[in-house]
């Protein structure tokens, strides 16, 4: 049993099957060039003496291929996360580095607060125009709230229709800024590359 | 020993691997098993084995290695890796850079190892 649960795979082709699975939503090209490369590894080790311990041992020495999987896809996802603009790809590397380290933990808490804040502006804004009379900014005796307000409270609205141009910009700002800040930190949220200690001092 | 003290090392030898497999490609081309090889034999790097080939990729991605599959007489194809043009300066600024760092994490730390020692 490897260290993340899985049974060791006793077989080479085992071994491959299950690194194929593990890499899945990779390109296929890259997947071959990877299945490839460590089945290459295992056979090199394994010449010349090809009775079935040495193998487990060279398998049991080489990681078990959910964990190489893993690594692969999450350089992956920060690898497109660090071109991309697009906060479902962008928040998804989040999700997968929160574990990893502090500021990908903070990455996800700030992605989470950001696109539920900036899809609570939108909603703001989209239905405005099937329920006038209570979505808006609202100013009651003790606060202000945005959003939907129960026909029983007594709170002044603000904004009138002008929530719509305002929620659709506060929305669409707010995913803006959260993006950009989430690719930004997601620069940090792995052990960085070696390329990128060349700019320390 | 306790978990936390494991994480903390594993993160610190993770973050001096990329720099261990640069100055092993140094010399020339080196294929992944070859690399492990120098690394188990030249440095105290221990590595789950297939760890070595996502960093490898990443490394190529970076530009700082390129790699070639070339036949081998054993009958399976290598991938060969070296460094690039930028690979290699970027090697030689990372050497620099780790051998001040070292240096003066070594002065730091070694008065407190010789007073623990006495």
């Amino acid at each position: 049993m490897s260290p993340n649960g899985h049974v060791a795979p006793n077989s080479v082709d085992a071994y491959s099957l299950r690194l194929r699975a593990a890499l899945r939503g990779l390109p296929d090209s890259e997947v071959e060039e990877i299945l490839r490369e460590i089945r290459g590894h295992i056979l090199e080790r394994q010449e010349g003496e090809g009775d079935s311990e040495r193998l487990l041992k060279i398998l049991r020495e080489l990681g078990s291929p959910e964990d190489i999987g893993a690594l692969y896809r999450t350089e992956a996802l920060v690898a497109r996360a660090r071109t991309t603009f697009s906060p479902a790809l962008i928040f998804g590397s989040a999700a997968r580095v929160a574990t990893k380290s502090l500021i990908g933990f903070l990455s996800l808490l700030l992605g989470l607060f950001g696109y539920v804040a900036a899809a609570g502006f939108l909603w703001c804004a989209g239905t405005k125009p099937f329920l006038p009379d209570r979505i808006g900014l609202w100013r009651s005796q003790y606060r202000f709230s945005m959003g939907i307000i129960p026909p029983s409270e007594h709170a002044q609205e603000l904004l009138g229709w002008w929530i719509i141009p305002v929620g659709l910009i506060l929305g669409i700002t707010v995913i803006v800024v959260t993006t950009a800040l989430l690719r930004w930190m997601l620069r940090y949220a792995l052990p960085p590359p070696a390329a990128r200690f060349m700019r320390v001092k | 020993m306790n978990t936390s003290l494991e994480n903390w090392e594993a993160q610190m030898r993770r973050g001096w691997l990329e720099v261990a497999i640069l100055a092993t490609l140094w010399p020339g081309r080196l294929y992944g098993l070859e690399i492990i090889r120098a690394l188990a034999t030249n440095s105290d790097l221990v590595i789950a084995e297939g760890t070595i080939y996502p960093v490898l990729a990443r490394l190529l991605k970076s530009g700082l290695v390129s790699a070639e599959w070339v036949e081998s007489l054993s009958g399976h194809p290598r991938k060969y890796y070296k460094l690039t043009a930028v690979g290699r300066k970027t090697t030689l600024i990372l050497a620099k850079d780790s051998n001040e760092f070292l240096r003066k994490m070594l002065a730091l730390v070694e008065p407190l190892l010789r007073e623990n020692n006495r």
